[in-house]
């Protein structure tokens, strides 16, 4: 599998930086896929968003995974270690 | 000289138990037993190799090692992992850039890394309080390109060599390796863990023939132990600063539910 171009690695990683892109990204994904020069099939792909289509595009895996988290949350969402904090707060 | 008083891997994640609690429970409580047993030894350093997963470090620019040279961090806050500060060690961050450089190694200076969970957890978790300086030095096992087996074995030579010539004789340093074990995140594989190369690794290791990794190329790792199993890197490292050690497993979980293999082991000088 040949790896996603830069740009789309390019508009995850911002994405993953800065909440304000999030916000327009959630409102008007377009206009944003317009600033980053994304193409109409990698358009495609990026609205399907399901890991399928990430895979199908090339998405780096760790960027695979920002990008669902900021599709599902915009970015947020529960902590999968919620309960071992707790275990080390008590020490 | 400085000593190298424990090298320990394990895994550097958790996720929630309810899937698999009785895995979960006897992963956490290895975790826990790694963390005793460092703490035993109240080192005065504690090196912690691991990678970044594309949040300090991203595809921009992609060095192969780079070690965190700041007074203090403060974590990313992924995954909830709270953004208390803990210290650096600039002297020695800086001192084993110069040894390596001379030792044929142009590692990079990081000022600027808040760890995401790759090393903010495992230091959490054996580090509590952040009582210990910190190392914090990355192999950047998510660049398209990684560094080799063979340089990661060697670089953790250097950092052998450096401290036994380079540190105060009373200086007590521990190493970590965090990551792993296989895990196919995000490829078509995802929820596969190949246990018998994760068990290769720790017998290896365990049984103070580390050295025979090195040999391994990453295409080797990618195949058996997917790309996010390019994390067995750190394993190497930690064994590579006490090559001819011999050691223990403390845990091992075969844990698709966690779609990865969990693993910890500890060294003896």
């Amino acid at each position: 599998m040949s790896p996603a171009p830069y740009r789309v690695h390019r508009l995850i990683q911002d994405l993953n930086r800065d909440p304000r892109l999030v916000d327009t990204f959630m409102r008007d994904p377009e206009a944003v896929f317009q600033v980053y020069g994304i193409t109409e099939n990698e358009r495609q792909l990026l609205r399907d968003g399901a890991p399928r289509a990430l895979m199908t595009l090339g998405v780096h895996p760790n960027l695979q995974m920002k990008f669902l988290r900021i599709r599902a949350s915009g970015g947020g969402g529960p902590s999968p270690l919620e309960s071992y904090l707790r275990d080390l707060e008590q020490g | 000289m400085g000593a190298i008083t424990g090298a320990f891997a394990m895994s550097h994640v958790v996720f929630e138990p309810e899937k698999c609690p009785d895995k979960a429970a006897r992963v956490w409580a290895g975790m826990r037993e790694i963390a005793r047993r460092i703490q035993a030894l109240d080192p005065d350093l504690l090196v912690i190799a691991t990678n970044d997963h594309l949040n300090n470090f991203t595809l921009a620019l992609q060095a192969p090692f780079i070690v965190g040279v700041a007074d203090e961090y403060t974590p990313l806050g992924d995954m909830g992992i709270p953004k208390v500060p803990f210290p650096g060690s600039r002297a020695f961050a800086d001192a084993f850039v110069r040894f390596a450089a001379a030792a044929g190694f142009d590692v990079a200076r990081a000022e600027e890394i808040a760890p995401d969970h790759g090393f903010a957890f495992p230091n959490l978790v054996v580090n509590p309080g952040g009582r210990i300086p910190v190392l914090p030095f990355y192999i950047n096992v998510a660049n398209d390109i990684p560094p080799t087996p063979a340089r990661v074995w060697a670089l953790g030579g250097v950092l052998r060599d450096f401290i036994a010539r380079e540190r105060a004789a009373a200086e007590r340093v521990v190493v970590l390796g965090a990551g792993g074990l296989s895990h196919w995140l995000c490829e078509p594989e995802q929820g596969r863990v190949n246990e018998v190369f994760d068990r290769m690794v720790i017998d290896k290791i365990v049984s103070g023939r580390g050295r025979e990794l090195a040999s391994l190329t990453s295409e080797d790792i990618r195949r058996d132990a997917g790309r996010s199993g390019l994390e067995v890197m750190h394993w190497i490292f930690a064994a590579a600063t006490v090559p001819h050690a011999r050691g223990e497993e403390i845990f091992y979980e075969s844990m698709p539910e966690w779609i990865t293999g969990m693993g910890g082991l500890a060294l003896t000088p």
